[in-house]
């Protein structure tokens, strides 16, 4: 049977305008995407269709240099240069670092290791500050956000350059660069937990008397230390990572082997020592996430 | 004023106080660190007495920084900061364009168990792979610029994207997929009626909060040359520019800084809805609430 036209009008309601904010929003995101991807002073020039061109015609030197993997030739160079890497015929030992990568791979570690360590003993006090809780006034807060939000709008790789002027070039810079990077990172995840604990202690230990320090490390601390591990443990695997670019700049690590091979255009260095840095951020990066996952 | 506890004092002290047990863990965590943190200082080859010098040569800086300051590098340090926010903006789309049917695959809640294994495995590994590992694996095809380096963290950003936007996907609520489902509606319908209106204000902050990451990686991208702020300022520290250093940091600093807050408020705004809405919804369900109670 035909319903009357009005009833189902009325059953169906009208569908509500979009807001101005979601018109203006795609309008902006069409407009800004254009703008960044055309091909004028404004945009990198970046169109997807001439991608699958561009890529036949890449560069054959880089290609075969980096993975020539069908040709026999290049594998058995590649894994001798590999095997090279980690043994030494003069040494005792069945494994020996001490060449170029295995330098570069041991230093990078060292330079993760460290960088953690201190980076994020220093974040544990500032991240306290950093909340309403632990800074006790709207100035003293104001104060650390500002601190803050610029040590961590400055980029891992632009702190290694400051710190190359600084100190020179060598592990110490990168070291220094890594901290302030680690302190970014640890402070902003840390500070959002510290906002979301019980208060409970915080109040028993206020009433008990305590200090503001000692009511901060005997009600704050105890709560969010597993969250404070992990976030510490995520930011060891981003060093990881990030020491890879600090080599270029001078800073240490095993970007010092990338950037050695690279200036010389030897690409198959170039990927015997990406592979071996690949190696290491995954086995690193399974076992943090194991460790992690136990935490919280 | 001191007098020996009785018995039964030190009984009661020793219940309201109970001894600290043992914890071996934590020590186990502490030594392995202090061990890790000993052999990391005494075997890396850092000059460690140059620690001292950092307050005179960072007071040397600063004057170098001030003496050198002038406006004249102004604009061409902006261009730089603009083709890294340009570049961070392309790989965030690429990022989302490929991402984005990836992430239905990737919740246990939509797809099948199998294919979500498959897909979170592949999305994984384009997370493990650093961005700089990715740009020199793709500078052979596209060449040293600025979209080589969209392209890799483009790619890297589907990895991070498609992962946490699944982790958003599988905690939505079953009822209105359900309800699409009891409907007739396909696994389509299911998607565009049932999961999307209820994941995407989330996901869509996310994609914001990852083109942030981004601008800060494409900055970090610079030192292989492919252009941006990072390029220019490792430049100009390898010439000693103290002019285009001071004015470059500036420049990162303060734009970061204003994208950041901007995006913030954004992404605010898309989680939380238009301001007000909020009280004037809550105040018309108080209002069916007393309605419905008088009927």
């Amino acid at each position: 049977m035909q319903r009357p036209a009005d009833a189902s009008r009325r059953a169906w309601p009208k569908k509500p305008p979009p807001t101005p904010f979601a018109v203006g929003g795609l309008i902006g995101l069409v407009v800004f995407s254009l703008v960044t991807s055309w091909d004028w002073i404004l945009g990198i020039g970046f169109n997807p269709l001439a991608l699958p061109g561009e890529f036949r015609d890449s560069n054959p030197a880089m290609v075969e240099g980096l993975y020539n993997v069908t040709d026999a030739a290049w594998r058995e160079s590649y894994v001798d240069r590999l095997r090279g890497a980690f043994t030494d015929p003069d040494s005792p030992w069945v494994l020996s670092l001490d060449s170029r990568i295995g330098r570069g791979l041991v230093e990078t570690v060292q330079i993760a290791v460290l960088a953690t360590i201190v980076g994020s003993a220093l974040a544990l006090p500032m991240s306290i500050y950093n909340t309403r809780l632990g800074a006790a006034s709207s100035t003293r807060l104001a104060i650390s956000k500002a601190l803050n939000n610029t040590i961590r709008s400055i980029p891992d790789v632009i702190w290694a350059v400051l710190f190359v002027v600084l100190v020179s070039t060598g592990a110490l810079a990168g070291v220094l660069a890594l901290t302030m990077f680690t302190i970014a990172v640890v402070v902003k995840l840390t500070s959002d937990i510290i906002d979301g604990i019980d208060m409970g202690p915080v109040e028993a230990a206020r009433a008990a008397g305590a200090s503001h320090a000692a009511a901060m490390r005997t009600a704050v601390v105890p709560q969010i230390l597993p969250g404070y591990a992990s976030f510490s443990l995520y930011a060891f695997e981003l060093n990881l990572r990030g020491a890879a670019v600090l080599g270029f700049v001078g800073a240490g690590g095993i970007g010092q082997a990338m950037d050695f091979y690279w200036s010389r255009l030897d690409f198959e260095g170039v990927s015997v020592v990406v592979f071996v840095f690949l190696v290491l951020v995954i086995v690193v990066e399974r076992a943090s996430i194991a460790v992690r996952k136990r935490l919280v | 004023m001191t007098r020996t506890e009785t018995p039964a004092e030190e009984r009661l002290r020793e219940q309201l106080r109970p001894e600290k047990p043992f914890a071996r863990f934590r020590w186990t965590v502490t030594i392995l660190l202090a061990a890790a943190f000993a052999w990391s200082a005494l075997t890396i080859d850092a000059r460690w007495d140059r620690l001292a010098q950092i307050p005179e040569r960072t007071w040397n800086f600063l004057g170098l920084l001030i003496q050198d300051a002038s406006l004249g590098p102004l604009v061409i340090a902006l261009e730089a900061m603009w083709e890294s926010v340009a570049i961070a903006w392309v790989a965030t789309l690429i990022g989302v364009v490929i991402s984005f049917p990836l992430i239905f695959l990737a919740s246990v809640n939509v797809a099948n168990r199998w294919v979500v294994l498959v897909v979170r495995q592949v999305l994984n590994l384009f997370r493990a792979i650093p961005e700089i590992v990715l740009a020199i694996a793709f500078i052979p095809f596209f060449g040293l610029n600025p979209v080589t380096a969209a392209v890799a963290m483009g790619v890297s950003s589907i990895g991070t994207l498609g992962k946490l936007s699944a982790e958003i996907v599988e905690g939505i609520d079953r009822g209105p997929m359900e309800a699409v489902a009891a409907s007739g509606g396909g696994w389509l319908a299911k998607l565009r009626w049932g999961v999307l209106p209820q994941a995407m204000p989330e996901i869509a902050a996310f994609w914001l909060y990852r083109f942030e990451i981004n601008i800060r990686v494409s900055a970090v991208l610079g030192v292989l040359g492919i252009g941006g702020i990072g390029t220019f300022l490792t430049q100009a520290a390898q010439r000693n520019y103290y002019d285009r250093i001071g004015l470059g940091l500036l420049v990162v600093i303060v734009v970061t800084m204003l994208i950041d807050g901007a995006s913030a408020r954004l992404r605010r705004r898309i989680i939380n809805g238009p301001p007000g809405e909020l009280d004037q919804k809550r105040e018309a369900a108080a209002r069916v609430q007393i309605s419905g109670d008088e009927t």
